[in-house]
C-alpha cells in the first residue's frame, strides 16, 4: 500500500502489465492442473478475458455516463434534471438481471432488422447503463464537494462556465468521487457474471459448464473464485494507485 | 481623489440595491471610482462592504440600480460579464487557489484559457509575477505546501496575470496569522503605487490610513462616509463611524 502511494505511476503500469500477463498466460499453469481444470484451461482463460472486456467497456462507458448524468442532475435546466433523475431512479430501482434480459430481448424487437446486436454487446450496454447510474451519484457528490470558493475564483478570473467545469470542478470532484467509482468498478467485475443469463460465455458461465460436464463443482468453483479475486485485486490496485496520483496537493 | 491627472471613472455604481430574501444587504449605494485610485472600504461585519465588492464583478447579482465598469454595463449579458471579468481581478479572504494545480499552473491557467496566451509566454509572465511577490522558488509546489501569507501573495500574482485594470480585495488579510499579515500588506502597498485601481475591503486600519486615497465606511447596507483617510480617521462625521473607530482603535 505504501509502495502504491509512493510510486503510483509504476504501480498502475505494473497492475496493467500484470493483468495482461495473467489473462494471456493463465492457460499455461492451468493446463498443468489435473482434470477437470487442466483440460478446460483455455476455456477458463477465454472466460476471464470476456469478463475483463465486459468490465473495461462497461466501466469506461459508465464513467462517461456518470459524469454526464451527474452534471445533468446539477443542471439549472429542469427537463435535463428530470431526465437524469429518471435514469437513476429507473436503473437503481430494478434488478440488473432484469436490465440485461430487457436489453437482450427488447432491443432486437424495436431495432430495424439490419441491426444485429451480439449477446456480448447487449450485456455491455446493460452493464454500462447500470454502472452509469450508480456512478452518477458518486460524481454528483464529488461535484458538490468542490468548495464554492474554487468556482468563484475561476469565474472571477474570467473562465467560462465550461472552462471552469473542465479545469477546476471536474478534476477536483474526481478526487472525491474516485474511491466510490472504484467501489463500483470492483462490483462490476463480479456483476458482469450475470451476463451468463443471456449466454455470454464469461468466467462464471465457463465454470458452470465445466462443472456440469465433470460433476466436480468444488475444484471448478474454487478456480473461478480465485481468478475473480486476482482480477479484482488488479483493478483495485489500479484504482488506488490512481487515487494516490490524484491526491497531489491534497491535505494530508 | 485629488490626483493631478484628469480623473476618469472606471467604476460607476448608481443606486445599487441587493437583497437576500427580505434582507437588504445594499440600499441605494452610489459611488464612482477613478482610475488609479486606492479605496479602503471599511465597516462593521454584515454592513454590506463585501457584498458591494462582489457585485462589482457580479459574483453577486445586484437587484436594482446599475453598475458600469470601464464603460461596460453589468447585466445578464454574458459577453459583458466576460469582458468585465477580464478587466477586474479579485483576491479573496480564503485565497481560493486551485488546490489541484501547482502554483505556476494556478497563475498560467486564466491567461492561457481566457487570453489564449501560449504556454511559454504565460509561464514566463507567471515567473515574473512570482518574483515580484517574492515566491519564485515556490513555483512548482502545491497550494497546501505554502503558508497562508504565501498563498495570498500567489493569489495576488494570479489576479495580476490577467493584467486587470481593477483589483478587488475582499478582506485579504482576515484569514491570516498575525505574523503573515505584513508580507501581504507589503505586496499590496507596492501595487498601490503602480497605478492600478484598487478597492480593498479591510479591517487593517493602519493600511487604510497609510495607503488608501479614499475611505468608504459602510453601515447597514449604505455608504455612511466617503472621504479621505485623513478626514475619516481624525474626524468622522457620523456617530456610527466614531463608535466603530473607537472599537477598532483598541488594537493600536
Amino acid at each position: 500500500m505504501n509502495w502504491t502511494k509512493r510510486y503510483p505511476g509504476w504501480t498502475m503500469f505494473g497492475a496493467m502489465v500484470g493483468l495482461l500477463v495473467f489473462l494471456w498466460g493463465l492457460a499455461i499453469p492451468l493446463s498443468a492442473a489435473p482434470a477437470p481444470i487442466g483440460p478446460a484451461a483455455m476455456q477458463f482463460a477465454e472466460g476471464a478475458r470476456i469478463t475483463v472486456w465486459l468490465t473495461l467497456i462497461a466501466g469506461s462507458v459508465g464513467v462517461v455516463l456518470g459524469v454526464l448524468a451527474g452534471m445533468g442532475k446539477l443542471s439549472k435546466f429542469l427537463p435535463l434534471r428530470w431526465v437524469c433523475d429518471f435514469y437513476v431512479w429507473l436503473i437503481r430501482g430494478t434488478p440488473l438481471l432484469l436490465q440485461i434480459l430487457f436489453v437482450w430481448l427488447v432491443i432486437p424487437t424495436v431495432m430495424p432488422a439490419s441491426v444485429n446486436l451480439s449477446d456480448f454487446a447487449c450485456a455491455a450496454i446493460a452493464l454500462s447503463l447500470n454502472i452509469g447510474a450508480y456512478n452518477t451519484e458518486c460524481v454528483r457528490a464529488g461535484i458538490l464537494a468542490v468548495p464554492h470558493g474554487q468556482i468563484e475564483a475561476a469565474r472571477a478570473l474570467g473562465l467560462s462556465p465550461l472552462q471552469t467545469f473542465m479545469d477546476v470542478i471536474l478534476p477536483q470532484s474526481m478526487r472525491v468521487a474516485l474511491p466510490a467509482l472504484a467501489n463500483n468498478l470492483a462490483s462490476l467485475v463480479k456483476d458482469s457474471s450475470l451476463a451468463y443469463a443471456i449466454s455470454v460465455v464469461e468466467l462464471t458461465m465457463v465454470g458452470y459448464r465445466v462443472q456440469a460436464e465433470s460433476y466436480q463443482p468444488i475444484p471448478v468453483f474454487l478456480t473461478i473464485a480465485t481468478i475473480y479475486l486476482i482480477l479484482t485485486t488488479a483493478f483495485t490496485t489500479l484504482t488506488s494507485a490512481l487515487e494516490a496520483k490524484l491526491e497531489v496537493g491534497q491535505k494530508r | 481623489m485629488n490626483t493631478s491627472t484628469t480623473p476618469t471613472p472606471i467604476i460607476v455604481a448608481r443606486n445599487v440595491d441587493k437583497r437576500f430574501g427580505s434582507f437588504y444587504a445594499l440600499r441605494n449605494v452610489s459611488a464612482s471610482f477613478t482610475e488609479g485610485q486606492v479605496t479602503a472600504i471599511i465597516g462593521p461585519s454584515g454592513s454590506g462592504k463585501s457584498t458591494f465588492l462582489r457585485t462589482l464583478n457580479r459574483l453577486e447579482k445586484h437587484d436594482g440600480g446599475e453598475i458600469v465598469i470601464d464603460g461596460i454595463e453589468l447585466n445578464d449579458n454574458l459577453k459583458h460579464l466576460d469582458a468585465v471579468r477580464r478587466e477586474v481581478g479579485m483576491v479573496f479572504q480564503s485565497f481560493n487557489l486551485f488546490s489541484h494545480l501547482t502554483i505556476l499552473r494556478n497563475i498560467t491557467l486564466a491567461p492561457m484559457r481566457v487570453r489564449k496566451m501560449p504556454k511559454a509566454e504565460a509561464e514566463a509572465k507567471a515567473m515574473g509575477l512570482l518574483e515580484r511577490v517574492g515566491l519564485k522558488s515556490q513555483a512548482h509546489k502545491y497550494p497546501v505546501q505554502l503558508s497562508g501569507g504565501q498563498q495570498q501573495r500567489v493569489a495576488i500574482a494570479r489576479a495580476l496575470a490577467m493584467d486587470p485594470k481593477v483589483l478587488l480585495f475582499d478582506e485579504p488579510t482576515s484569514a491570516l496569522d498575525p505574523e503573515m499579515v505584513n508580507e501581504v500588506l507589503t505586496v499590496m502597498r507596492e501595487l498601490a503605487h503602480t497605478g492600478i485601481t484598487m478597492l480593498v475591503v479591510t479591517h487593517e486600519m493602519g493600511f487604510a490610513r497609510e495607503v488608501a486615497d479614499r475611505v468608504i465606511f459602510f453601515d447597514e447596507g449604505a455608504i455612511l462616509e466617503d472621504t479621505t483617510p485623513q478626514a475619516f480617521f481624525t474626524n468622522p462625521d457620523h456617530e456610527r463611524a466614531q463608535a466603530f473607530l473607537a472599537q477598532v482603535r483598541h488594537g493600536f
